[in-house]
């Protein structure tokens, strides 16, 4: 049985007070995730002598509009993402990568930032918040830090998170116009599957039907969820008119082996990130061409 | 590392309590253990298979991944908590028994738990609808066609009997 002691606080201030203050302390929200691994025992869970609960600090839930940004509080449940007409206006993208996750029961209880701290690299919601080119706000006593989402995950698990740090804001750029989004996953069954592979595509189709500034973002491709600049750039400059994508599934395929080398899963992995691009794709330009008519 | 005990204030199936708990014990733990609700159970314990489901703040979730101490304030409806103050039964609970949904009942009061938030939120589902809400809710006897069957006939219940939900 894992020991440690409980400290829970209302305030942002009062949790940042506590991790000012003690050391090896495990920061507790949703509990999703680290519910289980307490449970479980995992040996991924890291010793820890606290456990700081903040999934009561009301100032950590918010969603609002800030100039040319969605500023999203990080104990945003999965179930709120699903709903919020403001997450569902801009970022459709977003809302459907959580409503992949779990289940109803896990839906209403885990949070966009225990998902992002955790780092998990099958994430639901790394891959379409990374090619949304999401920041994120962390907050000490002493000091305050934004970086980007991607630059702030180093490693399966692993973020750039200090020990006296919290996560107190993710901020996503709304995208202007022209720009679709598009997020495919492949799990083993449809409720509560953790993701065999997933993927996020952003890009921006002109009035001549020519890609530009696409992202492509796959999870649990890699150790940990990055975006893809050699597909990226592939994609740049092509047609929705005469885009070969086999092609395209197969410069994706190559990426990944890049990053990865050969693992035992990747037979299964080549075939099937391909046609996850393939299918983005082909869904984008149908809607492309949809709005164009 | 000694855990001190803390006082925690909730309230279930509409009544107030006051606990001294450990904050590191499970929800799950306490409603059982101090309170006595067996109704609530524990399969998995990692939130996979929603046997331990309850209602907390309108909300169907795991009560195997909450601790006591994030659960201040909270208001928790149970199986417990559905039945009338005369011992009837609600809709949804008249309904399992006709259809033939229960059959170990293990899974039951997830089931219904999950059931209740959905018909709260949508009096009419459709199939699929019932079949997505109780997704994150195992039945290893398989018969969730009843189940489904029992959701539908406790929908139209409620609806022709105007029944207001409990909770």
């Amino acid at each position: 049985m894992i020991s440690y002691e409980f400290l829970t606080s209302k305030k942002i201030e009062e949790a940042l007070d506590y991790l000012d203050k003690f050391s090896k302390v495990q920061i507790l929200a949703g509990g999703t995730d680290l519910l289980v691994n307490i449970h479980k025992e995992s040996p991924r869970l890291p010793h820890f002598d606290y456990l700081l609960d903040i999934s009561n600090i009301p100032e950590l839930k918010f969603i609002t509009l800030v100039k040319n940004f969605i500023e999203i509080g990080p104990l945003v449940t999965h179930f709120r993402l699903i709903e919020e007409p403001l997450i569902k206006g801009n970022f459709p993208i977003l809302s459907t990568a959580a409503q992949t996750i779990g289940s109803v029961q896990i839906r209403n209880r885990g949070t966009i930032g225990g998902n992002i701290v955790n780092a998990s690299p099958a994430a639901d919601l790394l891959p379409p918040l990374i090619a949304l080119k999401a920041e994120v706000v962390l907050t000490s006593k002493k000091s305050e830090r934004i970086l980007s989402l991607e630059k702030f995950l180093t490693g399966p698990y692993k973020t750039k998170l200090q020990a006296d740090e919290l996560l107190t804001k993710i901020k996503i750029p709304l995208l202007g116009d022209g720009y679709y989004t598009d997020f495919q996953k492949i799990g083993r069954r449809k409720a509560l599957s953790i993701a065999r592979l997933n993927l996020a595509l952003v890009t921006k189709i002109d009035e001549k039907g020519v890609f530009h500034d696409t992202r492509v973002v796959p999870g649990s491709a890699t150790p940990y969820p990055q975006s893809f600049p050699v597909t990226e750039e592939s994609v740049n400059g092509k047609s929705i008119f005469n885009i070969d994508l086999e092609e395209i599934g197969e410069i994706v395929s190559k990426e990944m082996v890049s990053i990865t080398g050969e693992r035992w899963s990747t037979p299964y992995k080549k075939p099937a990130i391909a046609t996850l691009i393939k299918r983005a794709l082909e869904k984008i330009i149908k809607e492309a061409k949809t709005n164009e008519n | 590392m000694v855990t001190k005990k803390i006082e925690l204030n909730i309230k279930v199936n509409n009544k107030d309590y006051k606990l001294l708990v450990s904050p590191n014990k499970r929800l799950l733990d306490v409603l059982r253990e101090d309170l006595g609700l067996n109704g609530v159970k524990e399969g998995c314990g990692i939130g996979e298979c929603g046997a331990c489901t309850i209602v907390m703040n309108g909300k169907n979730i795991c009560s195997c991944m909450v601790l006591a101490g994030q659960a201040e304030g909270a208001e928790i409806i149970t199986i417990e908590g559905l039945t009338g103050p005369e011992g009837e039964l609600h809709p949804l609970q008249e309904a399992f028994m006709e259809t033939g949904a229960v059959q170990c009942g293990f899974c039951t009061p997830g089931m219904i738990l999950s059931s209740l938030v959905l018909l709260r939120n949508n009096p009419s589902p459709t199939k699929e609808e019932i079949r997505a809400a109780i997704s994150g809710n195992f039945c290893r006897c398989t018969g969730y066609q009843q189940i489904i069957e029992a959701v539908q006939l406790a929908a139209e219940k409620m609806r022709k009997g105007g029944v207001k939900v409990n909770g």
